[in-house]
């Protein structure tokens, strides 16, 4: 299945999926999307994205992806920290936040797998473990 | 003991929590080089030269730490025991 890029015609939200969102979840508009070239959603969100994402903010976004889920950011701080650091550190040095106790394997898709938060939800350090863990240990069960 | 590898993010806390072990292993008497993978290309892409056999042992993935013996082509990966350690370098 072939990811495309759609665009809300009404306030102008970039979506990237098989299939465009039923609802705008910016306007709120019902079937608002439109599909368009990847030059397009490259040239919109281009100006308007952020031109930084800093660790604070990361660390805030992890908070609240995790706030409502069976899981929860670990609360060892100086273990959260030093990861932190790294998935800083990976972002400026490989383009994408990947899992510093990962390696990434030069395979876009494949790699795509281990940038954070992955889909640690199936991994055996997880799935079926009492105190699972996501492998670096960022988020572990409540 | 032959010369051993293991590969480890310097950012990694497994990787951290295993350092003290792997010196302690290696002031023993073991050859074991420390190898970077995230800041360093070059041991990066040595790393991923063992891919099929790290891969195999390690869940489908390349995950640091990660312990490679070059002569027999084992890896171990992950935080273990000093004991663990110790009987897997052995051989």
């Amino acid at each position: 299945m072939k990811k495309k890029y759609w665009r809300c015609f009404v306030c102008n939200d970039i979506h990237w999926g098989v299939r465009p969102p039923q609802i705008c979840p910016t306007c709120g508009i019902v079937h608002a999307y439109v599909e368009i070239s990847a030059r397009e959603a490259k040239g919109i969100l281009g100006p308007q994205a952020e031109p930084d994402f800093a660790v604070d903010d990361f660390r805030r976004a992890i908070a609240a992806f995790a706030e409502t889920t069976e899981f929860k950011v670990n609360p060892d701080t100086e273990r959260v920290d030093l990861l932190l650091s790294g998935i800083a550190a990976n972002e400026q040095n490989h383009g994408l936040r990947y899992c510093p106790c990962r390696l990434r394997s030069k395979e876009f898709e494949e790699d795509l797998k281990i940038v954070c938060p992955c889909n640690f939800l199936i991994h055996e350090t997880y799935k079926g473990v009492e105190k699972g863990e996501c492998w670096c240990g960022l988020f572990i069960k409540r | 003991m032959g010369k051993l590898i293991m590969f480890h993010g310097r950012e990694c806390p497994h990787c951290r929590a295993m350092m003290p072990l792997v010196d302690k292993l290696i002031a023993e008497g073991a050859a074991i080089e420390k190898l970077e993978v995230w800041h360093d290309e070059k041991n990066a892409d040595l790393m991923r030269s063992y891919r099929p056999v790290i891969t195999a042992k390690c869940g489908g993935q390349l995950r640091v730490p990660t312990f490679i013996n070059p002569e027999t082509s084992d890896a171990a990966c992950g935080e273990m025991p000093y004991e663990k350690l110790k009987a897997w370098a052995q051989g």
